[in-house]
Formats: structure tokens, sequence, C-alpha cells
């Protein structure tokens, strides 16, 4: 399958490896995606870069209102992480749900992104958060917002066999925001979603009106698509039933889901996305809420 | 009442320490010197016509030891299910599968098969055989496949694309039942293909001596009719075969009653053309293409009832999809007409049912056999009858079930019953009485309750040859060797088992060890399957305990000089009976033989008195089992998301009238995973296929089985009519858990949403969908 596996102790280490090295080398973090794909065939090379073990990548933190999470933190990291659940609980959420507690363990967020399945699950929450990525490559570094990140289904603008990505960076919520995500899903573990949304609320003091609102949906596109559309209805209007409900339809508009036999038709979707769209704006609101 | 020392304890499991651990060994663990590996190519068709196969390519490449194809292969016509050992006359079992063919009839079905030094040479191997097709029209659903203009898959004679017969009984007048009736509800449902999805896939190791003796190791659930099977392909007497399990099977659920698929004569067919052992062990994607699955398939139920509730009249019928291979589409039919007819009394009823062919992967035995399908209807024509009169499901359901003694469509009577006891419990825990109030008007989650009762059996007499043959040996330091022929398919028959012979020769249970699943070490035993090892090999094992307890307690009373009347045997202890010192006296010197006053004496220092004045005690079972209902009802609580179609079981309540627990952790264990395996039927498990019949659901990950996630909160309720047939009072229990789950979540899903669903599973989908134009 490859001919190498390097440990790689820091990120230029990694870097150097992977474009100084025997040449053809990929990252690999948890394996979980990249494995597979390599036993299956549709991706080949000769030696891979295990980026797990580099401790400046093992960073979870919050400092001046920015959460970071090193490119080595795991989904069971993020799930059972108390500054996450309080500070960007949508993730938390998501990551609760990656796989099995098996795959949360190796797995990471990180990997998750780049991986660039339109429904991975932590990717969709971080679009909501508004989340950016640090990549390195040889020359530096530079912070790239999710949004701009993905090129085609699995395929990231992140060039895994040159670029590294050092960490995910969220702006912590707010007093007035709170964040949520659902997942509509055939069993409770071990499934991809049939659709996986994501919402972050930010309220004007008062909590009255929304000040803006983040929605992302999948799998809709290529990667989770914001609904741009329906995020405009919503801004600095007065929080109630009809404009949710007028928003959550407007966001349906803007999905294109595909038919699956495995996952359900593209109308049954496209039918039950508003009714989650609207579960996850109303919850997030109660939750910003109770927090007071 | 009797009281037990070992039948009725949590005894630990003799296996859990050695699978706990995984040093347990199965089929898959098993390696052997000089062993090769198998990989089978299989067809990429629905159905289609071989025009050509060309091995040369592949048998070039390094490695590659031999290419099995239907050319090289013997051209005897077998089944691989246990059907074709005991089908009883003047039914024919139905013969229509070669190793290879020249005709392919579903996508997955056997083309040729590569024995290499490895699994990866044989798989690159299959790469190169070219094979030259001619594709001809087929058909997927039962229905379908009946019609004059459907593809002939098989030639029958009970009808076009009817496997074996069409089973048909009754009793009573059908026509003048409905006459009477004041009510009658009448409909079809539609069920869908469910796999067995058992942890090991299917595997075999096969060994053939320099004398054409024949030793496979296998995960068969059958080792005896197994041998039956090999021995009549590669034309070799059943005394040079031998077929074991290593001793473990990774369960079983049917999958495996007879050959494992094709694996053994796969295994056979190549180690003959190379001279070496050959181990083959299936994919997860080929065990779900390639293996039986549940039958799919329709039943119409037609039920009549008098204002008052009481039954009139029932007719059942259904048709089966057979898929391409009858394996036991003859049998499954009349197990589901048999068991659905069971639960109700009345005089009138009658069933039609068969399979038919089509090119889907084979249908054969799954958990339940039939049974599940006819209940599904049944339980859901009770619940619409109860509505229509007016009357709670439950009281309909007590008015009408089969007491003891009552007439009913079985060859055999029904022994015992605590089905109204198993309702009445399992209403409690469930809460029946909050039915019905369940619900806050303008809730957008309905939850609802449902119940459902029914039979089963407890082994298959006298519908198939079913007996049982058990020796238990005394070893001469007192240790007791019991030989049965069944598997411990992970039912725990290797605890249980060995607690009757220990109850019944009334010694403890680390005195007894077994030995099973080996047809070399033991007598012919029809196998691990339809609910019956427990019941019918333990009728076999009693006997044997009985008969050494017999010959020890003889030899005893001359040894002792005390009457054989008064002697009893307790924790392996020989004494006067009604004497409360049983406790052990050995060493104590009141137990040396040949003492005057002798009032005790174990059994191990009776054995080797005996031995040295050249004595051995060997007992023998041979039984043919009676047959004896067990009883069930499931109670679900079910919550159902109008939003988006999810249907989520909340919590069970599953009471089941076992007989007698021989140990109950074990029968608790059996009903969970049978509840769950029916939440799954019910809710999410299905194998479609594409429109060429190519299968879509091939892996764990497509499949959707519930995982422990889904798994809802289940109280198993054990009841205990002790059955006046069974070993110890005992009944089936394997199959019953999963018999009831689609028939009580269909009727909670109706309670809930007011929706009578057909059709299972209730996928999220397509419970929206309904929801949906109900509103309109
Ligand atoms: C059984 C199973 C169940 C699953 N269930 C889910 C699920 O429910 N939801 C879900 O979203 N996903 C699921 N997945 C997919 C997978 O687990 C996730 O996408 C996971 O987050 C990938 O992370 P990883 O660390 O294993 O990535 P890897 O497989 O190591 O890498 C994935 C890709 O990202 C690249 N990469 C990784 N790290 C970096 C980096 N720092 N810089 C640049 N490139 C990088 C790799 O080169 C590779 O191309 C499942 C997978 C399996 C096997």
């Amino acid at each position: 399958m490859f001919q190498e596996y390097y440990m790689a102790e820091s990120v230029s280490d990694a870097l150097s490896f992977l474009n100084k090295g025997p040449g053809d080398a990929v990252i690999i973090a948890g394996g979980t995606d990249l494995l597979l794909d390599l036993h299956e065939g549709k991706k080949r090379t000769k030696s891979l870069v295990d980026i797990t073990r580099i401790p400046e990548l093992k960073n979870l933190s919050m400092e001046d209102g920015i959460i970071k999470i090193g490119a080595a933190v795991t989904h069971a990291q993020v799930a059972e992480s108390e500054l996450i659940w309080a500070n960007a609980p949508a993730l938390a959420m998501a990551a609760k749900k990656v796989g099995s507690l098996q795959i949360r363990n190796i797995a990471t967020v990180v990997g998750n992104i780049i991986n660039a399945q339109p429904a991975a699950d932590t990717a969709v929450a971080l679009t909501a958060l508004g989340a950016k990525v640090t990549i390195a490559d040889t020359s530096g570094t530079r912070d790239v917002h999710i949004d701009q990140l993905y090129e085609d289904v699995g395929k990231s603008r992140v060039d895994c066999r040159r670029e590294l990505v050092t960490e995910v960076i969220i702006p912590a919520h707010e007093q007035n925001q709170s964040s949520y995500f659902v997942r509509l899903e055939q069993r409770k573990a071990l499934a991809l979603p049939m659709l996986n949304i994501a919402v972050m609320v930010s309220l004007e003091k008062g909590q009255q009106r929304f000040e803006w609102v983040r929605i992302a949906m999948a799998p809709v596109g290529p990667g989770p698509m914001r609904a741009t559309n329906a995020e405009r209805i919503l801004k600095g209007t007065e929080i109630d039933d009809e404009i949710i409900t007028k928003a959550a339809y407007e966001a349906a508009a803007q999905a294109n889901p595909r038919d699956s036999d495995l996952r359900g038709s593209r109308e049954y979707r496209l039918q039950v996305l508003p009714a989650l769209v609207k579960r996850c704006i109303k919850t997030a609101v109660a939750q910003v809420v109770n927090k007071g | 009442m009797k009281t037990f020392n070992v039948v009725g304890k949590n005894i630990k499991r003799n296996d859990a320490l050695e699978k706990a651990t995984g040093k347990a060994m199965f089929s898959t663990d098993m390696n052997i010197p000089g062993m090769l590996y198998a990989k089978v190519l299989r067809s990429p068709h629905a159905h289609a016509l071989i025009k050509s196969i060309d091995t040369s390519q592949a048998e070039k490449i390094p490695g590659v030891k031999g290419i099995a194809t239907w050319g090289n292969t013997p051209r005897e016509l077998f089944n691989t299910s246990a059907t074709m050992t005991f089908t009883v006359p003047s039914m024919e079992p139905v013969l229509d599968q070669y190793i290879f063919d020249k005709v392919v009839r579903y996508v997955g079905d056997e083309v040729a098969a590569v024995a290499a030094i490895s699994e990866k040479v044989a798989a690159e191997a299959l790469k190169h055989i070219k094979v030259e097709y001619e594709l001809l029209p087929a058909v997927f659903d039962p229905l379908e496949a009946m019609k004059p203009e459907a593809p002939i898959i098989h030639e029958c004679h009970a009808g076009k694309n009817i496997p074996a017969e069409i089973v048909k009984f009754g009793m009573g007048d059908i026509e003048k039942g409905f006459a009477e009736s004041d009510i009658i509800f009448e409909d079809v449902f539609k069920l869908p293909i469910q796999k067995q999805a058992q942890l090991e896939t299917q595997a075999a190791l096969a060994q053939v001596g320099s004398d054409g003796g024949i030793t496979v190791w296998s995960t068969t659930q059958t080792p005896h009719p197994s041998r039956m099977i090999i021995s009549k392909i590669f034309s070799t007497p059943q005394s040079k075969i031998r077929v074991l399990n290593p001793p473990y099977v990774g369960g079983g659920f049917g999958v495996r009653i007879g050959l494992s698929a094709k694996a053994e004569p796969i295994a056979v067919a190549l180690s003959k053309l190379t001279g070496k052992p050959v181990k083959i062990v299936y994919t997860r994607e080929e065990d779900f293409t390639s293996s039986d699955t549940r039958h799919g398939g329709y039943v119409w139920v037609k039920l009549g009832c008098k204002n008052d509730g009481t039954f009139q009249a029932m007719e059942l019928k259904s048709a089966l999809n057979a898929g391409a291979y009858c394996s036991f589409s003859g049998e499954t039919p009349g197990v589901l007409g048999a068991m659905g007819l069971a639960v109700y009394r009345m005089e009138h009823m009658s069933y039609y049912g068969h399979s038919v062919y089509t090119n889907f992967t084979p249908s054969g035995a799954m958990r339940g056999f039939g049974n599940p399908q006819a209940m599904f209807a049944i339980e859901a024509a009770v619940d619409t009858i109860a509505e229509r009169i007016g009357m709670d499901p439950l009281e309909l359901r007590l008015k009408n079930i089969i007491q003891v003694g009552d007439n009913w469509c079985l060859p055999y009577t029904c022994g015992s019953t605590g089905l109204a006891e198993c309702v009445e419990k399992a209403a409690k825990v469930i809460g029946w009485e909050r039915r019905g109030t369940l619900n806050e008007p303008g809730s957008k989650i309905l939850r609802g309750i449902g119940m459902g009762v029914g039979t089963h059996c407890s082994n298959a007499w006298p519908f198939c040859v079913d007996y049982d043959n058990a020796i238990i040996t005394v070893q001469q330091d007192g240790s007791i060797l019991l030989a049965v022929g069944v598997p411990d398919i992970g039912t725990g028959t290797s605890t249980t088992l060995p607690q009757l012979a220990a109850e019944a020769i009334g010694v403890e249970m680390s005195q007894v060890n077994m030995t099973f699943g080996d047809t070399l070490t033991t007598p012919f035993d029809i196998g691990s399957h339809a609910s019956r090892t427990l019941y019918a090999a333990g009728t076999a094992v009693v006997a044997a305990g009985n008969d050494v307890r017999k010959q020890i307690l003889e030899y005893a009373a001359v040894v002792m000089k005390i009457a054989l009347e008064r002697l009893d045997i307790t924790k392996g202890i020989i004494h006067i009976s009604g004497s409360n010192e049983a406790e052990s006296c050995e060493g104590s010197g009141i137990c040396r033989s040949g003492e005057e006053s002798m009032t005790h004496i174990s059994v191990r220092e009776l054995v080797y008195h005996a031995h040295l004045r050249n004595k051995q005690f060997i007992g023998i079972g041979r039984t043919i089992p009676p047959n004896s209902p067990p009883w069930h009802a499931h109670f679900y609580e079910v919550e159902v998301d109008t939003e988006t179609g999810m249907v989520k079981v909340v919590k069970v309540a599953a009471a089941h009238d076992v007989g007698k627990a021989v140990n109950p952790m074990i029968v608790e264990g059996q009903i969970e995973g049978g509840v769950l395996m029916g939440v799954g039927y019910a809710t999410s498990e299905e194998i479609k296929i594409s429109a060429k019949g190519k299968p879509l659901h091939t892996s764990y990950h497509k499949y959707l089985l519930p995982t422990a996630m889904d798994a809802p909160e289940i109280h198993a309720i054990i009841v205990e009519s002790n059955d006046p047939s069974g070993p110890y009072g005992a009944k089936g229990v394997g199959e019953c858990g999963m018999v009831l789950s689609a028939a009580a979540i269909g009727n909670a899903v109706y309670d809930a949403t007011g929706i009578r669903f057909n059709e299972i599973p209730l996928t999220p989908e397509r419970v929206y969908k309904r929801l949906q134009e109900n509103k309109k």
C-alpha cells in the first residue's frame, strides 16, 4: 500500500518531509478516511507523514475569545471538552456524532475538514461557527475561511502533499450568541447523515432581534452549504415563528441534495430540511435566552 | 415444586472466559500447515448463461495452485440447506444447486474459485479469469415471477417458478366462518429482505487425506447434516468424513443450517484439486450477496369476527421471495402458516402459501422462519378489528388466544401456555393503561403503545426429521464427558446442556465437560436450529443423564448394601435420600468404600471402585423430541417525529413463556437480542437491489442494523409454564424474541399516528410520506 511511514516531530519537520523527502508523501492524521481510500485504491502514495505526535498540534485552548483546535485533536477530545460545549456547542454536538467511539478516539477534526466530504459533521458545524484554518507551507502560514476550502466533492483546496493545516480557529460565542447542530440519521452511530444542519445565532441586546444568523446545511452541495438567502431574511429582524419558518423554507430552496438509494430521496430531504433548520434556530435562540 | 441444584441458576457460561479473552477458536481463525486460501469469482449478472470460461491466464500467476469451475467439479445436485437431509416423505427435497453451474441466477452466484498461496494472489487471479456471458431476462418480484411471461429460473412442478410444494392446510369451513362473521378485515402486507448479519462470515477449512477421507472445519449450525450433504456431493462415505466446528461459531440465526453457503464444498473441491488443505472465508460483502437471507414477499390476511369479539375465521396466504435457489423455501411458507394459525382459537381456518424463485440472493432460514412475516399481518388485523368493534386490543387477544387442550391446526397438542400471564406482566411493565393519553394536542412528536402476541415451535418435529442422541461417559476420575452433536452458535448450549446433565445425574456443574459440534466425537444430531437445541437435544441429554444415574445407583446399592430406592445423588455424593448430609464427605473416612456402615460415597470414589472391578458407566439418550409451543407477548412504546418521519422505539416489554428458564441470564440475552433484531426488521433493515439486480446493502456500514446506541430500554420478562414435555419443563427460546417486533411496532405506530403501515421497514422517508398524505 505504501512504503514509508514517517512520524513527524514538528510542523517544519513534516513540511520538509513532504517537500524534500522521497516525494509523493501525504499527511496522515487519524487515518480513518485516508487508510480506507488507500486500501480501496482511490488514492495512492509512497509514504505517509504522521502528524499526530507533533506537540504543538495537540493544543485545544481558548485565549482572548479565540478557540484554537490543533490538527492532532480528535473528535473525542472535542466532544468531551467543557470549553467547546460552553463556547461553541454546535461543534461539540457534531463531534459527538461522528462514527463511533473507536473512530472518534483517533479521527481528527482537521482531517474531517480536509477530507472534504459534503456531510462531514464537524465541518458543517465549523461552517456555521465561522471558523478559519491556519495553513502552513514552506513559505509561511496563512489563515483561510472554511467556506473557501472546498474545491469539489472529496477535494479540498488544501494540498495535503505540500501543505499542512496546523489548527482551526473559532471565535468563541459571546454572551448574546449560541449555536446548535442536528443530524437526520438512519441510526444513532456508524451512519452517514441524511442531512445535517448547524446554526449559529447572534442576538441583539434585549434578545428580541437577530443581529445575524449563520446556517450551514449538508449534504446538499459539494461542501457544507451556507443558506445565504435565509440568513439575509433573518438579519436584523425580530425573532418570531413566522420569519423563522420563512427563512427555513428559503434554506430548502437553496439546497440541492441528491437522490440516494441508501440515504433517502432528494424530495424527502428537501421536505424535512425546513423543520430541521427551524429546530436549530429556535434551540440556539433558547440557549442564548437561558444564558440570561 | 421440585427444587433444582443446577437448573434455573445463572451458571457462568463455559465459553465466557475464552470468548472474553479472544482465545476462543472460530473457523475464521483456523490455520494448518501448507494451507491454501480460496477466493470466489461471482456473477456480476442477475441471470446469464456462461458461454465460456478461460482460466489459462489466471493459472499462470505465480502462487496459484488450482482453479475450480463447473468443468472440473462434481456435477452432483444438492441444496446448501439441511432440507436435503431432513425433508419428510412424501415430500421430496428440492435439489437445485451445483458447486458451479453453467447458468448464473443472481448477482453474486458462484462462477469459479481459485486456491492460491495467499488471499491476495487468489484475488488477483480472479481478475484474470475470462468469462463470456449471454444475458438472460431477470425477475425480482415474486408476483411478477409467477406470470407466464416471466423467465424460467428453475423448472418446477408446483407452478411457474414455485419451488417445492404449495402448502395448503386448514380446518372447519372457511366460507361458512366468514358468512357468520359480523366484521371482516382483509389486507395484504409486504415484507422486506432481512439479513442475519451474524458476526462471523461463512467460512470453511477442508483437508482431504490420501485415503480420500475429508475433514472440514466450518461455521455450520448442523455438522451432522452437513456431513450428509458433503457425502453426496463428493460421493464419499459419511464414515470417511468429519465435519466440526473448531469449536465455536460466530452466530448463526439460521444462515448456515446445512452448509455455510458454499464454503464447505468449495474448500473441499479445491482441496481435492490441489492436494492441500484449503481455507475460505467469505468477505462481509460476499456474506451479504451470496448467503441466505430472510424471505421477503407478500402475506394476505382475512380475519372474521363476531361483534362481541369472538374470532370466527381466518384465511392466510403468502407468496415469498425464494431468491435464485430453493434452500428452505419449501419449509418457510409452511412455518409461516402453521405459526400464524396457531395463536388464536377459532373454528375455521385456511392457509395457502409458497415461495417463488426470483433472481435475488437465495432466501433461507432466519430466526423466526416465516413467523415474523405472518404476525406482522395478523396482529395488524387483530388491532384493526379491535378498533372497529370498540374493544381494547389486549382484551380482544385474551378472549381469543389458544388454551391448553384447544383444537388447533398443529399436528401436536398445546401442552402448556403462559400467554395470558405474559400479556398481564408485560402490559404492567409498559403501562398499557396510559395508552390513548400519551399525546398533547398539537404535539409534533407523537407517542404510541402497541402490542402483539404469538407462539413458535420448540423444534421441527413432525414437519422435518428431528431426533437427538447424547452419550454421557463417566471417566475413571469421576469427571463426566457429555457428547452431543449440536454446535454452540453463541446461544450458550455448551453451558446449558451440561447444566441439564449435571442436574439429571446429581453432580456439580464443574464435574461435567462437553464435546459438541463434531461428527467424529458425537453421535448424530440434527443440529442447532428451530429453537430446538436446549429443548430437543436437552431431552436426549436428560435421558442419557438418567441412564447414567441409574447405572451409578445400581452399582452403589450393591457397594453400600442399601436398597436402590433409598439412594439419591446430590452434588456428586451418593447418599440415603432424605438425609441432608449431602455435603462432601471425601477424606472424612465415611466415604471409604468397603466399610460396613457406609451412608455416603462420592461419585468419584464409586467410579474408581467400579473401574478397579472392570466397569464403566456410560449413559445413552436417544430421543425423538415431542414439540411444544413457547408463547410471547411484546409491548412497544414508540415516538414518531411527525416533522421527519423518524420512528424511535423508546421502551419494550417482552414477556416469554419459555416453560422453564434453565439459565435465566442466557434466556434474557436471547430475548433482548431477538427484540433488537426485530427493531431493526421493523424500522431500518432491508436489502434493496439496483434495477439490474445488484444488491445495494452489502456491508455493515450500508445495511442498517441497530447499534447499541439505538437499543431501546428492553424489559425481558420470563414466564414459566413448566411444559410437561420439555427437559425440566423447558421450551424453545432462541427465535421467539424476534417474532413480534414488527407486529407490535406497527401497532404502536398506528396508535401514535392513526396510520396503518402495511410495509416495513418504517424508514423515516416511508413514514414521512404517509404522514404528509394523511394531512391532505
Ligand atoms: C466507520 C467510520 C465512520 C465514520 N463516520 C463519520 C461520521 O459519522 N461523520 C463524519 O463526518 N465522518 C465520519 N467518518 C469519516 C472520518 O472518520 C472523518 O472524516 C475524520 O474526521 C477524518 O479524520 P482523520 O484524522 O482520520 O483523517 P485522515 O484519514 O488521517 O485524513 C483525511 C485527509 O485529510 C488529510 N489531512 C489530515 N490532516 C491534515 C492536516 N493537518 N493538514 C493537511 N491535510 C491533512 C489527509 O492527507 C487525508 O487526505 C467515518 C469514518 C469511518 C471509518
